[in-house]
Formats: C-alpha cells, sequence, structure tokens
C-alpha cells in the first residue's frame, strides 16, 4: 500500500516579472556647445537627446500624448520640455545614480537638462540642417519580431472617461498542450496612452481565475495572491512600462510553461478623459532549451510595521535579510503604494562594506517598475540585505489618497500601504551537489518571516512543507501545528498536519485533522486520499473504501488512489471488485508496481479461492 | 484720383472701428484681422455670443495629457452652470486645424463650442498660461478669475487622486452672487507660449 502524501503547498506571495530594457543603449554625452557663446540649436545640440531618452515613447503610437521627433514637435513642447526635464518627471526615471549601473538607465545628465533650459532662453532655434543627426530607427509591430504564438485577453475591459487609477487582471489561458520552455514574452498591453505599468504572474495551479465572475472576465485589484502547489520557486520578472522593449530572458533561465499554466497580467491604468476599451495580448518566443540556471524571488517586507498616524511624514519601516548563501543579484523591484517616499536597499557584506542597492529619493507610484543591473552583482553569503522605506502620510503628499489624511495600515487595496521589496537573485551552487540551494533560500526566507511575525500562517504552513520536503518531520510537524492554531478552520493545513502525523505514525491524531479538513472543505481530494490510508494503516478497511471511493470520484484519473482502493477492496475480502480497481490502476499508470503485485496477488486467490 | 484713394482709405478704417465697436463696446477691438475664429473659419466673439451670462474660457489642445483628462471635468461643469455661464472651449494652437479639433471634440465628448486663438487675443485678454486654464468673466467683461479648473495637479506630473479646492466652481459662483472671486492660482499643464 502507498503512503504517497500529497500535501505540498507552498503559498507563493506575488512574483513580479520583467523585461524592462529600454530601446537603445549607449548613453549620449550631453552635447554642450565648444564654443561659449555658440548657441544652442535643435538639430544640433536637442534632437540627438530627444533622439535617444524621449523617442521611443514620444513617437506616434506609443504611449506619450505628443510626438517628438521633429523640430516643429520640439518647438511646440519647448518650455514644457525644459520644465519636466528640470523636475526630474521626465524622461521617467525614479533611482538616484549609484556605484551600481542599471541596464538601460533613462537618467539625463544636469547638462542635458541644462541645455534644454538654455535652448528655450535663446528663442528655440532649429539651426543647421546638417547638424541634424539620423533620425532613430524602431521596429514597427512585435518588438523581438513575429511571436510564436499570440494570445489576446478573451474579453476587452472598459476604462471609464475619468476618475482615479485603476488596477485590472487579465487572465491568459495558456495555449500549451505540454511543457514547453519560453524564452521571452512580450506584452502588448492595449492602448498605451492609458496603461502606466504592466506585469506577468505565473499562476501554475489556475488559482487566479476563481476571482473572476465569468471566465474571461478579468477583475479589478492592485494586488493579487497566485498559489502553487510544488516547490516552483522559480522567478522570472516579466513587467512592461511605456517605452520598454522586452528582454529575452538570458541563456539557460528559461521559463517553464505547463499545460494549464494561467498567465495573469496585471495592469495600471489612468484615466485619460475619455473612454477607452483596453485588450492586451502577450506575444510568446518558445525555445528549445530548458532552463539550467534558476533565479529565486526573495521578499523582504515589514507590513506588520505598517501602522502609520495621519500627519506623519517621516514614518519608517525596515526589514534586514541575511543571506544564507552566496547568490548573484539580478534585478531589484521596490513596492509600496502611494505614502511611499523615499525607498533605499541596501546590502552589507561580511567585511562590513556597503553597497546601496538602489536609493529612490522621490518614490511614485505611477512610475514604478523592475531595475535589472547591468552586471549582477555578486553577494557573498552573510551579507544583510536590509531594506529602509519612509513615507509621508502628511497632506503635504499630494499622492496622499486621503484628504484629509487619515491611519494606513498594511493591505492589498491601492489606498492601504505596503513596505515590499523583491530582489531576483541567482543562487550560486553549493559545495554538496545533493542540496538545492533554492531550497536553502527559500527556507531561510520563511524562518524569517516567523521571526518577524510568528502569527504569520502563510509562512508557518510553508516552512513546515518544506521541511517535510526535505524529511524533517519531526520539525515540520510544530509549524503545521502552528498553522492549524493559526487557522483552525483551514482545510489544507489540517490535512498537512494530518499527512505529517501519519508519516511520524501517530496515526489517530491523523485521523482527527483528515476528518476535520474534510468537515471543512467535503472535496478535498488529498484529505479523502490520506485519512482511507490512515484508515486502512488502522485495518479500517471499510472506512477506507469509502473514502478511496470519494477520492476517485473527485479525481477518476489518480493510479494511485485506484490501486490504494483496489488494495482495501483485496484486505476486505472483495476480490472480483479489488480486480477491477487494480486492473484500472494500471490502465491508467502501467508503472504502477504496487498495484501489479497486488493484481497478481489477487489473481491468485481468485484462481486459488481455497488455498 | 490721389486725394479720392486717400478719402477712401481713411473712410474705410473709420468703418472698421465702428465695426469693432458695435462687437464689444465694453472690451475688446475685434477686426477680422485679429480675432478668436470659430471652426467656420469666420471670426467669432464669444462676448458678444454669450450675451446675458458670464463668460468661461477654457484653454485646451489637442495634445496635451493634462487638459484632455480634465474634459469630463470640463463637461460636467459647464452642464452645471449651463444656464449662467457660456462655455468656450479655446484652442490656441495655429497648427491645430477646425478638422482636427472637431475630432477632439467628439473623441472627448465635448458638447461646447470651440474657438480657434491662432493669435492668442483671447489668451492675452484672460492672461493664460498654461492648458487646462480657465478665465471667467463677469457681465462687464471684467476678468473675475483666471487660472486653474482646481487642484487635482499641484505640478505637472504629481496628481491627487481628487482635488481637494475647485476655484474655477468657486469663481462662477463668486460672480453669481456679488462675491469676491478666489484669487488667480497657477495650473498645471502645456505652456502656450510654446506655441508662439
Amino acid at each position: 500500500m502507498t503512503r504517497s502524501v500529497r500535501t505540498l503547498m507552498v503559498i507563493l506571495g506575488i512574483c513580479f516579472a520583467v523585461a524592462a530594457a529600454a530601446s537603445q543603449k549607449d548613453a549620449v554625452p550631453a552635447r554642450l556647445p565648444a564654443i561659449p557663446e555658440q548657441r544652442v540649436t535643435f538639430n544640433r545640440d536637442i534632437a540627438p537627446i530627444l533622439y535617444h531618452s524621449c523617442a521611443m515613447c514620444h513617437r506616434p503610437g506609443e504611449a506619450a500624448p505628443f510626438p517628438l521627433l521633429s523640430y516643429k514637435d520640439a518647438k511646440s513642447h519647448a518650455r514644457q520640455i525644459a520644465a519636466v526635464t528640470q523636475r526630474h518627471f521626465m524622461p521617467p526615471w525614479l533611482p538616484e545614480p549609484g556605484e551600481l549601473k542599471f541596464a538601460d538607465e533613462l537618467r539625463l545628465t544636469a547638462g542635458q537638462i541644462a541645455l534644454f533650459q538654455k535652448w528655450v532662453d535663446q528663442g528655440a532655434e532649429e539651426g543647421e540642417p546638417s547638424d541634424l543627426p539620423p533620425a532613430p530607427k524602431f521596429v514597427a509591430g512585435w518588438q523581438l519580431g513575429q511571436p510564436d504564438q499570440v494570445i489576446k485577453a478573451e474579453k476587452p475591459f472598459v476604462l471609464p472617461a475619468s476618475g482615479s487609477d485603476m488596477y485590472w487582471n487579465f487572465i491568459f489561458r495558456t495555449p500549451v498542450d505540454r511543457t514547453r520552455w519560453l524564452k521571452a514574452i512580450e506584452i502588448r498591453p492595449g492602448d498605451k496612452r492609458v496603461v502606466h505599468h504592466a506585469n506577468i504572474l505565473v499562476d501554475r495551479a489556475q488559482t487566479a481565475r476563481r476571482q473572476e465572475a465569468q471566465p474571461g472576465a478579468g477583475f479589478a485589484g492592485m494586488e493579487i495572491k497566485i498559489a502553487s502547489e510544488t516547490f516552483d520557486p522559480d522567478s522570472h520578472f516579466f513587467f512592461w512600462k511605456p517605452g520598454t522593449v522586452p528582454l529575452p530572458e538570458p541563456d539557460g533561465m528559461s521559463l517553464r510553461l505547463d499545460k494549464d499554466t494561467d498567465l495573469v497580467l496585471n495592469i495600471h491604468l489612468q484615466p485619460s478623459g475619455k473612454q477607452e476599451a483596453i485588450q492586451p495580448s502577450l506575444g510568446l518566443y518558445f525555445t528549445e532549451q530548458p532552463a539550467t540556471l534558476h533565479p529565486v524571488l526573495l521578499q523582504l517586507e515589514n507590513d506588520r510595521l505598517l501602522d502609520i498616524p495621519p500627519g506623519d511624514k517621516n514614518f519608517l519601516v525596515i526589514d534586514d535579510f541575511i543571506l544564507p548563501i552566496d547568490v548573484d543579484l539580478l534585478a531589484i523591484y521596490p513596492h509600496a503604494h502611494y505614502l511611499g517616499r523615499e525607498m533605499q536597499a541596501l546590502a552589507t557584506l561580511p567585511d562590513g562594506s556597503v553597497k546601496t542597492l538602489i536609493h529612490i529619493r522621490h518614490w511614485d507610484l505611477n512610475w514604478q517598475a523592475v531595475y535589472r543591473y547591468a552586471s549582477p552583482v555578486a553577494l557573498p553569503k552573510g551579507t544583510t540585505v536590509t531594506m529602509r522605506y519612509i513615507y509621508d502620510n502628511s497632506d503635504q503628499n499630494t499622492a496622499n489618497p486621503n484628504d484629509p489624511p487619515k491611519r494606513v495600515v498594511a493591505g492589498n487595496r491601492s489606498s492601504d500601504e505596503m513596505a515590499h521589496l523583491w530582489l531576483q537573485v541567482l543562487p550560486r551552487a553549493l559545495p554538496d551537489s545533493a542540496i538545492d540551494p533554492r531550497r536553502i533560500l527559500q527556507e531561510s526566507m520563511a524562518r524569517h518571516t516567523i521571526e518577524k511575525n510568528p502569527a504569520d500562517f502563510e509562512a508557518q504552513y510553508n516552512l513546515g512543507a518544506m521541511l517535510q520536503a526535505r524529511g524533517a518531520s519531526d520539525e515540520a510537524l510544530q509549524h503545521f501545528a502552528l498553522a492549524v492554531r493559526l487557522r483552525p478552520q483551514d482545510a489544507v493545513a489540517n490535512n498537512a498536519l494530518g499527512a505529517v502525523l501519519l508519516a511520524t505514525g501517530r496515526t489517530a491524531e491523523a485521523i482527527l485533522h483528515f476528518s476535520a479538513a474534510l468537515t471543512l472543505q467535503p472535496d478535498n481530494f488529498d484529505a479523502h486520499y490520506n485519512l482511507a490510508n490512515a484508515l486502512a494503516l488502522q485495518g479500517q478497511f471499510r472506512e477506507a473504501i469509502v473514502h478511496y471511493g470519494a477520492a476517485i470520484r473527485l479525481r477518476p484519473d489518480d493510479a494511485s488512489a485506484e490501486a490504494n482502493l483496489g488494495a482495501a477492496l483485496a484486505e476486505a475480502g472483495h476480490f472480483p471488485e479489488a480486480k477491477l480497481h487494480l486492473e484500472r490502476a494500471l490502465r491508467i499508470n502501467p508503472q504502477q508496481e504496487l498495484a501489479r503485485d497486488n493484481l497478481a496477488e489477487v489473481n491468485r486467490t481468485l484462481n486459488n479461492p481455497h488455498p | 484720383m490721389w486725394r479720392a484713394r486717400h478719402n477712401l482709405r481713411v473712410f474705410r478704417f473709420v468703418v472698421a472701428i465702428l465695426v469693432a465697436f458695435s462687437l464689444a463696446p465694453f472690451y475688446v477691438l475685434y477686426s477680422t484681422q485679429n480675432s478668436a475664429m470659430a471652426l467656420d473659419g469666420t471670426a467669432s466673439d464669444p462676448f458678444q455670443e454669450s450675451r446675458g451670462k458670464l463668460v468661461v474660457l477654457v484653454f485646451v489642445r489637442t495634445d496635451c495629457p493634462v487638459s484632455n483628462r480634465y474634459a469630463p471635468a470640463i463637461q460636467r461643469i459647464s452642464a452645471k452652470y449651463e444656464g449662467q455661464a457660456a462655455f468656450w472651449l479655446v484652442y490656441p494652437d495655429r497648427s491645430e486645424s477646425a478638422e482636427k479639433i472637431r475630432q477632439h471634440e467628439r473623441e472627448y465628448k465635448y458638447k461646447l463650442p470651440a474657438l480657434r486663438d491662432p493669435q492668442l487675443v483671447l489668451v492675452k485678454l484672460a492672461q493664460a498660461r498654461v492648458t487646462p486654464e480657465v478665465a471667467v468673466f463677469d457681465a462687464s467683461r471684467h476678468l473675475a478669475y483666471h487660472g486653474r479648473i482646481d487642484n487635482l495637479y499641484q505640478d505637472l506630473g504629481r496628481a491627487r487622486h481628487a482635488p481637494t479646492t475647485h476655484e474655477l466652481e468657486e469663481a462662477i459662483q463668486a460672480v453669481l452672487n456679488g462675491r469676491t472671486p478666489p484669487a488667480s492660482a497657477p495650473g498645471a499643464g502645456c505652456f502656450i507660449s510654446d506655441l508662439e
């Protein structure tokens, strides 16, 4: 009789995903006039900056409200250009300059900004035609070429003409009938003028679609939660913001896409003054190369500390995490809502040196982004990563959603707050190659979360699941027990606790928790199956048969359930019926050895009724 | 011959002034070369055509994201004061054709009369700096308020979730009720001086 225990369910937080990259890479130095008296002209001085840093969005069909390709375009917005660059509102780029460089930084130099103002002050002249550099070339349509497959949202979302910002989730049913590997996903968000940014979340267990009122309708919300039934910490950022060209994943870092995996596109929309129908598409680019490198998303957070009094201008939230292994940091994604003001992530290395991973002095949720480092940042084991966020809940914060300000705590609505920092890291291989470094990281993260908040149900559950997976049943038992104490009404946690009890020989207690799980959720396959196993183990075959039967009604193609039902029927003396189910188990899975052995035994008994 | 021509010139000159006076006796001197235009290309004087109501000029551009985002608010406020205030959309960009403006009005569901102001006559009169800004003129055509519609935008790129002050509506109500209108508050948006 098998004793397989089906409980591992790691509830992952939101995994955001990237591919942020601007289209042109080489920085253009400020072209200050060589002779001090030389007048600033469009053709010689302004056009190169616009072509490099503005035109990817300021061209027809892209996100910006007007093009900036010709002298006429620039002239009719000259003061506006000078004003928005001086305020660092354009081009949108939040991080301060620092030691670590990001790929495709969109920051203008002080010299370039000064040049715009000088150009305006001197009359915004066109200059000599011979000075004009060649116009930038852009790829029309799909930026990575024709995708291998295009999937379109089933139904458009209609954005009202007015109101404040909105968040909408589209669910894409993936069109693969077997496991494939993706090297890139290109997001076409719909009308780029109203879409501020978009994120893809990989939903392997189709959990998000439960929130749809009708299939394909999508649903509102800024933050969503995706559950996963397997240990699957591979994490990719797929992120779209205006002006970006998707970056294919590096070699070896392809994303696994299984049959029945959903891709959830979370988009941030800003009403434009007219009603807009938004119907995004995704372009999928496949590769034959399975993943050999497995990046992990680490999340620092301290939402529990978020209880910001009205009027507080300097509310500080910190989280520290010590890396248990060597990693390479690939990308970073800081996230807060409207009260976030200043955000810093620091790495204190074991030698005491401090690296600023990112510093955003003036956070603006509208321009949030995933930032990918120009080259990976090596962070050795023992490095302390610190998240340091400052919130402004005063009326001087223009973005404050409350007028007058009121107490704000953590939550998923945009008017609630968040203190999250996501790091995409590539763990270095461990000396003992049998140990998966991802598990070490995940376990450390879960322990860290529990240290901050022992009442965190999901962290207790996840740690229990990870410990159980590596055979540390005693410790797993403690954490599942805590999880059940935190949420006695949770069927999955009761089932998991029962499973560990069963595995450690505490069958009677296990039966209590499986039964509790089934009272809470009568259609829980795992609980029926596990309870049947526990009952069979105690020799209660008649009761076991009932629960195997229930399990099979829930999943008719489960070979183990059929095999165990056959075994229980045989134990109860119902040989012809046992034969039927054992044969069915073998039809589903011809490799089911236990069913084959048991079937042979049943056949012997049937052929030889009086041994 | 020479004198006759001279007389003729003087005569025409005088007529032009008289016409201008009859159009706007208390305020601007309009001529066909120097006035705002209706979309059909004819000279148009919003003060003359809004007789009996106070006049609200709303300065917009087809390609200004800030004024576009205000379209529903502008339409709503104009409907609310329909009987008392005549609203005019004023497009100061001389490169925006009548056809482009008509299309813009359709897209953003504007139901207001539109004027082109390529000579920036109304812009100067209203002391408008950016789109969107508004100017409220009382019954005697004095400029009672000019500036932002409300404080939705604190600056370019810095919008509130909802405005907390409503200068345009306050100004209209102040003029209607004989109170002092709010002080001029500058708008945030697209510079009209970029169009000169």
